[in-house]
């Protein structure tokens, strides 16, 4: 309960702080970037077995918009709306075969409060292919590790994606949990339990709006 | 059986000395293992431990586990069966000998302690420390030498137990001896029903099982300088399986068994050329055989996984006396090794290994109080690269109650066959493929033809012939005896292990599915300080001892140092930087371990008493956070006592009974600890057909 309430003071502050920065537009490179935690965003959740017990999903994308902080219907997903669409332990980005926008993305390895500007030199990769998506999905290749003998899915730490928005803007994004309410089952629990409680990401993200590299918070 | 039978219609006794009067004989204990020759234990410039047969009996151990997990420093990891974590070093380094002669049939690395029974032991011979100059490959962390019984008398005696869980164990161990031809024999039996830690699990946590050992040992005394012997000792562990997967919804249920048969043929010959020479050819033929069946219900294809592995040996040694300043040993021999599976190839394939080796090792006393000894062997392979590995140790008496030893050596570890040739492949978890070091490339190469991979990783490229890992080993001891009856022993040791063989990923497949492969990529170290003591005063003895443990991937620690490693903040589930003095090293190691044990006997009565102490402090088990380091809180299991109690009466007409109870407290930890029932308790009765007034 207690991250619960820090997470809805943290949406909140973040509201406030976006509102002020509307008002006060000349004040704005200023004005420390607010860090926003998105929770439960489902990403496909399982909505039935096959009649070989095989967990499957609708097979859908859930479309997440940085910039404005919500979900995107998926009637827009050949929009430049949103800017990363999570579907099990795929994530994409608004670019290539996945999205019309100006997106792109890379890995980097550091903590999200270390990433305080993009080096000039690093290259954003876009979706070419379902097999070679910006960020690259698998085990211990991009932001996750799947431990295969507690059955168990965990974001790596120091691990940053750094996203370019579908309209060009910059932005770092930490994942912070694949299950239910950000709590991930115990190694004991249940393979039901933890299959019905997969696919439900808590992240953490800061958007620069002026376009530029700068992601101080 | 043959012997058996002998033993039983032999009814002529001779009286003997039973082991029992050891207990107050001023009798020096002699160690065999810390340099392949005789040496009193207290002229052992190497940090050793004697567990006598008496004390494993007392203690109502069956199984070689049992015993050694009671030992100051010594840890029974549960991965592929009992193994023995040494020093920090786990169990794939450390080399186990039955009467000198390596035990083969690892499996994982692991040698599984409990397929080997102890009512036949009359002394355990444990040396810590790198012994691959005299005894080549595994012996790392150190070398556990079993000796059984040598017929030397008449004897006959039969034991039947019974215990929680419905386990039974009977032996039965005699010798005979008619001038100068002897033979000795033991069988045992030992069966359980096994136990169900998780209540609701579709797997019993340990499954019904059967083991049968039989040892039996012949000999004949051609002159008192010419001795032939033989011995010839069959294994076998027959392991129920029933797993129920419960696959979403489904029940797949599998059942079937595991069969593990063990045979080993070991003659010896020895002669005394002159007073100053004496030599001894060996031969060792060993063989194991792994069968593992599982008919999955509603499926086709039925799992079978067969493993066979060949040991043999031909060995001399020659133990020189020079002079009472100078002696030495010198020796030689040819092994070949081979291993057949269709985890591997197929049963057809066999892989094999051919190795000489020679080793030396001098002791020189250049001063009365002073002993140095300098030993080294060399191991030439076919399969891998060939090892050196020296040795230097000395001793020094600085007077009668206190002396000083050290020793620095090299130990190493071959890469096995499954690290050079496994090619497995787990269609249920995944896809994923293991393939050993010497095959990889090509099964790369025809699955990248197959248009089955989807990328290569930058460890594909440093595939090459693994090397031996390898380590360097330093102890340093002080013993301080205060009087006659107190004995106190300090050791510090450290190890550093370097080219240590790890999996990682060489490639992944289009389907998603990784493939490993074996690599020289990793080096660790573990150091720390063992404390024992020992008061016995009359029939009551009092033994504690401690270990203080720090082990770590050194990789780990660069990693660390450049701010590499991250960790999540258990509230708020962020990520920030490790920390050094987070990082908990190597998993399933405790910093500190301490036993206390008290053995109290009544002679006059037969009586005998037991209490046996063990604590272990919280350990790592498995990383939560992610970062594949043990550093959390919720990523240790919890520190433990662990008290055994045992206790029994020898009658005068030889009838024996024995009762105990294990783990007294009633300890248990369902997830990390899956060997630990709870408490476990015992009644046994035995009946000695001879020395029937001897306690």
């Amino acid at each position: 309960m207690k991250t619960t309430m820090k997470g809805i003071t943290v949406i909140v502050f973040a509201a406030l702080v976006f509102s002020a920065c509307s008002k006060e537009d000349n004040n704005s490179a200023a004005q420390p970037l607010s860090v926003v935690t998105a929770r439960d965003i489902v990403a496909d959740t399982i909505i039935g077995f096959s009649s070989i017990g095989q967990p499957y999903g609708s097979g859908k994308y859930t479309f997440y918009s940085l910039e404005n902080n919500k979900i995107i219907p998926s009637t827009d997903s050949n929009s430049t709306k949103w800017d990363i669409g999570f579907r099990g332990t795929s994530i994409i980005t608004n670019s290539g075969i996945s999205g019309p926008g100006n997106g792109g993305a890379f890995v980097q390895i550091g903590t999200f409060e270390d990433l305080k500007l993009i080096s000039t030199d690093s290259v954003f990769r876009t979706d070419l292919s379902t097999s070679n998506y910006a960020i690259p999905a698998g085990s211990n290749r991009g932001w996750y590790v799947y431990n295969a003998t507690a059955n168990l899915l965990t974001p790596i730490p120091g691990r940053v994606l750094v996203i370019r928005t579908a309209l060009g803007k910059y932005a770092k994004v930490e994942i912070l949990n694949y299950y239910k309410g950000g709590v991930t089952p115990l190694a004991t629990a249940s393979d039901d339990d933890k299959i019905k409680k997969q696919r439900f990401y808590t992240f953490r993200f800061t958007v620069q709006p002026d376009g530029s590299k700068t992601l101080r918070d | 059986m043959l012997f058996t039978l002998l033993c039983i219609t032999a009814f002529v006794c001779v009286h003997a000395q039973d082991d029992s009067t050891l207990f107050n004989s001023p009798l020096e204990e002699v160690v065999v293992t810390a340099t392949r020759s005789e040496r009193k234990l207290s002229n052992v410039a190497v940090p050793t431990t004697i567990i006598q047969g008496k004390r494993i009996t007392q203690s109502g151990s069956l199984r070689l586990n049992d015993i050694l997990g009671e030992q100051t420093g010594l840890f029974i990891t549960e991965s592929f069966g009992k193994g023995l974590q040494m020093q920090g070093l786990s169990a794939d380094y450390t080399l186990i000998l039955l009467n000198g002669e390596p035990l083969i049939g690892r499996m994982g690395g692991v040698l599984d302690l409990s397929r080997i029974a102890v009512g036949n032991i009359r002394r355990i011979e444990i040396v810590k420390g790198p012994s691959s100059s005299l005894y080549g490959s595994e012996a790392l962390a150190g070398v556990v030498n079993i000796i059984t019984d040598q017929p030397s008398a008449d004897r006959l005696s039969a034991t039947v137990r019974y215990g929680r869980f419905n386990t039974i164990d009977a032996s039965v161990n005699g010798s005979i001896k008619r001038g100068k031809l002897f033979g000795s024999a033991f069988v045992n039996t030992n069966s359980s029903e096994g136990y169900t830690l998780l209540p609701g699990s579709r797997q019993k946590t340990v499954e019904p099982f059967w083991r049968f050992t039989n040892q039996y040992q012949a000999g004949y005394d051609f002159s008192p300088k010419t001795k032939l012997s033989a011995t010839l000792r069959y294994n076998l562990e027959d392991i129920t399986n029933s797993i129920t997967v419960q696959n979403l919804g489904q029940n797949i249920v599998s059942t079937g068994s595991e069969v593990n048969k063990d045979l080993n043929f070991n003659p010896v010959l020895s002669h005394q050329i002159s007073s100053k020479i004496k030599t001894q050819f060996r031969g060792y033929i060993s063989t194991f055989q792994s069968v593992q069946k599982l008919d999955v219900k509603d499926l086709v294809v039925n799992y079978n996984d067969q493993f066979r592995q060949q040991f043999y040996r031909m060995e001399n040694q020659t133990d020189l006396l020079m002079s009472n300043r100078f002696n030495m040993n010198a020796g030689g021999g040819y092994i070949h090794e081979g291993v057949s599976s269709n985890r591997y190839d197929s049963l057809s394939t066999q892989r094999s290994n051919n190795i000489g080796y020679s080793f030396v090792q001098a002791e020189w006393i250049p001063v009365k109080k002073i002993s140095v000894i300098g030993g080294m062997r060399f191991d030439a392979n076919q399969a891998y690269a060939s090892v050196l590995s020296p040795k230097l140790a000395f001793r020094y008496q600085v007077n009668d109650k206190m002396s000083v030893t050290g020793s620095l050596g090299r130990g190493f570890k071959a890469p096995d066959f499954r690290q050079l040739y496994l090619n497995f492949t787990n269609v249920a978890a995944g896809g994923y493929s293991v393939f050993g070091s010497l095959v990889a490339r090509d099964e790369i190469q025809q699955l990248v033809a197959n248009g089955q991979i989807d990328n290569l990783t930058p460890s594909y490229n440093k595939l090459t012939d693994l090397s031996p890992e390898t380590s360097t080993g330093i102890n340093a001891g002080f013993h301080y005896s205060p009087a006659k009856s107190l004995h106190f022993k300090w050791n510090i040791f450290r190890n550093d292990i370097n080219n240590l063989i790890l999996t990682d990923v060489i490639a992944y497949k289009t389907n998603g599915g990784q493939i490993f492969s074996y690599l020289n990529i990793s080096r660790a170290l573990t150091q720390g300080l063992e404390f024992e003591g020992n008061w016995k005063k009359g029939q009551v003895e009092f033994t504690g001892g401690y270990q203080y443990l720090m082990t770590a991937d050194k990789d780990v620690l660069d990693d660390i140092k450049e701010g590499k490693v991250f960790t999540r903040d258990i509230e708020t589930g962020n990520s920030r930087k490790m920390k050094r003095s987070e990082y908990a090293g190597l998993p399933n190691r405790s910093t500190h371990m301490a036993n206390l044990k008290m053995f109290h006997e009544w002679q006059k009565t037969g009586w005998f008493a037991t209490g046996r102490g063990i604590w272990r402090s919280r350990w790592g088990t498995t990383d939560v956070d992610g970062n594949g380091v043990i550093n959390r809180e919720d990523e240790f299991a919890d520190g433990y006592l662990q008290l055994n109690v045992s206790g029994g009466k020898k009658f005068e007409n030889g009838i024996r009974l024995m009762a105990g109870i294990d783990n007294v407290f009633n300890y248990k930890d369902e997830l990390n600890l899956p060997g630990q029932p709870g408490v476990n308790w015992y009644l046994s009765v035995g009946y000695d057909f001879m020395n029937k007034h001897k306690h």
